[in-house]
């Protein structure tokens, strides 16, 4: 997504992917190389986790009913929507502020990802390896 | 790629043996290491070299990913995007065990591919809007709400949740609607499109379209004019020209079974 064009005031048009949308484009889809290669595939350790575990459904209604009840104290209230978190998401050690309900979702993916910004500080401990993880290499720190 | 022990192949996807790579494009690793083709019959792996012991998939791994596969598809060029995570010890790993094997099908999704990119639309609702038009719509929902209203949470922790539930329906139901009305909008200028499968959070719509490159710009302008029909409902946001992501397994799947029948 590095190609430039026009600009609407109402169509937004990332000029780079936000990592919300990086994470829903690749850890899930395209092909899988264990479907056609069984052989040489290193085990290097992965450390992307699935980035959608959503909150358990109680805890979702708990938080829309929340929201709707709290509707007309915030009369011209404006809802921070999914494009601000996801630049939120780059920033190393962004707070979450969990103020709506609908934005549970993304929450969870940075509470995940949020310690691994762009600036790729080291790896912390919770890296669950995803699969694959199976290699006598696997190292918790990666050597720069 | 070398061959030392202390690096591998990373595979960002598959392209026709002719493409041309875009000059300094990079890919994974610190510093990023250059990207280049492994070229085996018609067809090439798109691969970089990454050392053999460090885990994968921190932001900028995942990014880099994106954007390799990204940047190709721009050029014009069909390219078969690998889920994230595909690494082979070495090139000679790439062409005798990944791109042989499988070569015919490949090909045959390449050329099924050829001209046409992914563009994926995803919108958000604003929420105080959305909730303010399912109370609108739904007495009921209304209704306990006012019950519920200034309760303390203990005492009526499964009237709240029956509430949430409720509004949570609600908002599901104009998910899809609101989801079928961007596949009546934008799919005549698509080849095909594909719904999200889970769509949560504060998600409206969230749907992948195969757009012919020169039909790109027919596209893009229903996406804004659907975009300025929701403003006040719907952020809506256009990723794209972005490698075929949501249909490139199908499309080797249709070549693999295209072979087989014939």
């Amino acid at each position: 997504m590095t190609v430039a064009s026009q600009r609407s005031h109402y169509l937004d048009r990332p000029q780079s992917s936000g990592l919300v949308d990086v994470i829903d484009l690749i850890l899930d889809k395209g092909l899988v190389i264990d479907v056609y290669v069984r052989v040489s595939l290193v085990g290097i350790e992965l450390l992307t986790i699935d980035a959608r575990i959503v909150v358990a459904s109680v805890d979702t209604y708990l938080r829309f009913a929340e929201a709707v009840n709290r509707l007309d104290l915030a009369q011209t209230g404006n809802s921070e929507g999914l494009p601000e978190l996801v630049q939120g998401l780059g920033e190393k050690g962004a707070k979450s502020k969990t103020k709506g309900a609908l934005e549970g979702a993304q929450e969870t993916v940075k509470q995940v990802f949020g310690r691994h910004g762009d600036e790729d500080e080291e790896e912390e401990e919770e890296e669950r390896p995803r699969r694959r993880s199976r290699t006598a290499s696997a190292r918790r720190e990666r050597e720069r | 790629m070398g061959s030392g022990t202390q690096s591998a192949c990373y595979v960002y996807g598959v392209v026709p043996a002719d493409t041309t790579t875009p000059e300094g494009l990079t890919g994974l690793g610190d510093p990023p290491a250059p990207v280049t083709l492994l070229p085996e019959g018609g067809i090439a792996a798109v691969v970089s070299e990454i050392p053999a012991d460090g885990p994968l998939g921190n932001a900028h791994d995942l990014r880099s990913h994106a954007h390799v596969l990204d940047t190709l598809a721009a050029t014009g060029t069909p390219v078969l995007p690998f889920r994230f995570g595909a690494v082979l010890a070495d090139a000679q790993a790439v062409g005798t065990d990944l791109l042989t094997p499988a070569e015919e099908k490949f090909r045959g999704a390449l050329e099924e591919l050829d001209g046409w990119v992914q563009f994926t639309v995803r919108g958000s609702y604003s929420e105080e809007r959305l909730l303010r038009d399912v109370l609108a719509a739904r007495p009921d929902i209304a209704d306990l709400r006012e019950a519920t209203r200034g309760m303390p949470e203990e005492a009526e922790r499964h009237q709240l949740i029956r509430l949430g539930e409720m509004v949570a329906d609600a908002v599901a139901a104009a998910r899809s609607q609101d989801s079928q009305e961007l596949v009546e909008r934008l799919g005549p200028h698509a080849g095909a499109s594909r719904r999200a499968e889970s769509t949560t959070g504060d998600e409206a719509v969230h749907t992948s379209f195969l757009v012919r490159i020169d039909e790109r710009l027919g596209f893009e302008q229903a996406a804004e004019e659907l975009a300025l029909r929701w403003a006040d409902r719907i952020r809506l946001r256009l990723l794209g020209p972005l490698a075929p992501y949501d249909f490139a397994v199908a499309a080797v799947q249709d070549g693999g079974a295209g072979d087989e029948a014939a």
